[in-house]
């Protein structure tokens, strides 16, 4: 009797095992699936702005946004993320990648070892991005100044730490399709929820995320508190942003400076960096659709309580 | 055991036996009632510390978005007396900064759309480190700014300066 319950036990442990490891295979963009192509450069440049890359690939607390050496930090519920080094050094940064791995890491979040990135790289908003722009923007990462030093280890602590588990996580909150136009729309507003949705990774920060770090769908874009954990991300819906006209909106991702007189501080400092550089047709087309948001509210504030010194 | 009672030796009054256990009680409510008093002080003192260090930042703003950005962007005419006081206001204000915000006020202004980051507390010398920048781009701009054209690339190299820092110690609260 014992020796069947054991045998039960054993074979339902075994298959949920094996379930375990199916659902969570790194998925990868094989080589051989990729037609020939001529990179563009300059569109690699614009992919390069729109996708914020050196938003944090940027060595900090220097000025060259193009010196991609990584090492900020990003705090976040699940641990501090490093950033790694994505400059074209062939040891400590991306300089020995093929094009398949450059693509699977951005559109499926899978390292060219075949382990799963955690989601603080948005590859839940760059699976949404062409192809294209991606081999684009791979062609003109190459042509940047390689950067020497291997940026240290995430610090996750367990459970986060297992990498298969991110695998789970993917199945939850990743649908691999691509962008589609809204053939109602103008091409301008396509253009812009193109960019926002993928490229810009603007819902990454500009939503609520659930206790599994998903975003909550239905609030996208409402604004949340700062995963950073400091601080409140603004609603950019027209909950949030009824009094900024479209030309507002494109004259703050060009400039930082808000209609209501003041200026972009923290991570949209950095993202306003990359977002100044596009072409103002891009801006444009991003205020257009951010403009076109229906006003959602937002997840509700927490009581104020007094801050402790050995936070940060 | 006595209940207390006024002992008067000389000239002075003594309530005994003060240290009594009966006595507790009374002390032990003075004790609770005193902390929590100064409790509340210390939160009072906490909320005008954070007021004060938010009213520099918000003085700084009206000069450089009030006026200055106004006129750069035509939404008030260039008025030459009233560029050069903002610019002046602003070249002696920056460098109180760092003496202002010398102490940690541990809570946000109440329904502020704007905090300073408790990194500040931790890496003070580099908070510090970068306020001189600021004042040797109000330095530099100083008498360049001649008309609408001159003064976009003023505002444009100070406000830089201005970011160096929100990027890294202001936190949006709303």
């Amino acid at each position: 009797m014992l020796r069947r319950i054991l045998l039960v036990a054993g074979l339902a442990g075994g298959a949920g095992f094996g379930l375990f490891w199916w659902l969570t295979i790194p998925a990868v963009v094989a080589a051989n699936a990729l037609p020939a192509y001529q990179p563009d450069l300059a569109n690699g440049l614009t992919t390069f702005n729109a996708g914020g890359c050196s938003a944090c690939h940027a060595v900090p607390n220097q000025p060259d946004r193009l010196k991609l050496g990584g090492g900020l930090a990003i705090p976040s519920p699940f641990g501090t993320f490093y950033v790694p080094n994505i400059s074209p050094d062939p040891n400590d940064g991306i300089g020995r990648w093929s094009e398949a791995d450059f693509i699977t890491a951005l559109q499926k979040g899978t390292s060219p070892a075949g382990q799963h990135y955690f989601p603080a790289l948005p590859y839940t908003s760059y699976q949404h991005a062409r192809v294209e722009d991606i081999r684009d923007l791979f062609a003109y990462l190459k042509t940047l100044a390689p950067v020497a030093g291997k940026v240290r280890d995430h610090e996750v602590p367990f459970p986060f730490s297992i990498r298969r588990n991110v695998g789970i996580w993917k199945w939850l909150f990743m649908d691999g399709l691509p962008f589609t136009p809204d053939a109602a729309r103008p091409v301008s507003w396509n253009r812009g929820a193109y960019l926002v949705n993928s490229l810009g990774h603007c819902a990454e920060c500009h939503s609520p995320r659930n206790f599994l770090g998903g975003i909550i769908g239905s609030q996208r874009f409402a604004g949340g508190p700062d995963p950073e954990g400091e601080g409140w991300v603004p609603n950019i819906t027209q909950k949030g942003l009824a009094d900024w006209s479209a030309k507002d909106i494109a004259y703050f991702i060009q400039t930082g400076q808000m209609p209501e007189g003041d200026s972009a501080g923290g991570a949209m400092a950095r993202v306003i960096k990359n977002t100044s550089q596009l072409p103002p047709q891009d801006r444009a087309a991003i205020a257009d659709y951010i403009k076109s948001l229906p006003p959602v509210e937002g997840p509700p504030r927490p009581p104020k309580k007094a801050k402790n010194d050995d936070k940060s | 055991m006595d209940k207390p009672r006024l002992v008067q030796t000389g000239s002075r009054l003594r309530l005994e036996p003060l240290l009594e256990m009966e006595n507790w009680p009374m002390i032990r409510t003075v004790v609770i009632a005193g902390t929590l008093l100064l409790g509340v002080g210390t939160v009072m003192a906490d909320q005008d510390l954070a007021v004060k260090q938010d009213n520099l930042m918000r003085a700084q703003g009206k000069s450089m978005y009030g006026v200055l950005l106004k006129t750069v962007k035509g939404e008030i005419p260039y008025d030459q007396k009233a560029v050069d006081a903002a610019i002046a206001d602003l070249e002696k204000s920056v460098p109180t900064i760092s003496t202002v915000f010398a102490t940690n006020p541990k809570e946000d202004v109440v329904n502020a759309t704007y905090g300073a980051k408790q990194s500040i507390w931790k890496n003070k010398a580099d908070f510090d480190a970068k306020i001189p920048p600021v004042s040797k781009a109000i330095a530099e701009v100083k008498g360049t700014v001649k008309d609408a054209a001159s003064l976009k690339v003023a505002f444009d190299a100070i406000q830089e300066k201005c970011t160096g820092c929100h990027e890294t110690y202001r936190v949006k609260l709303k």
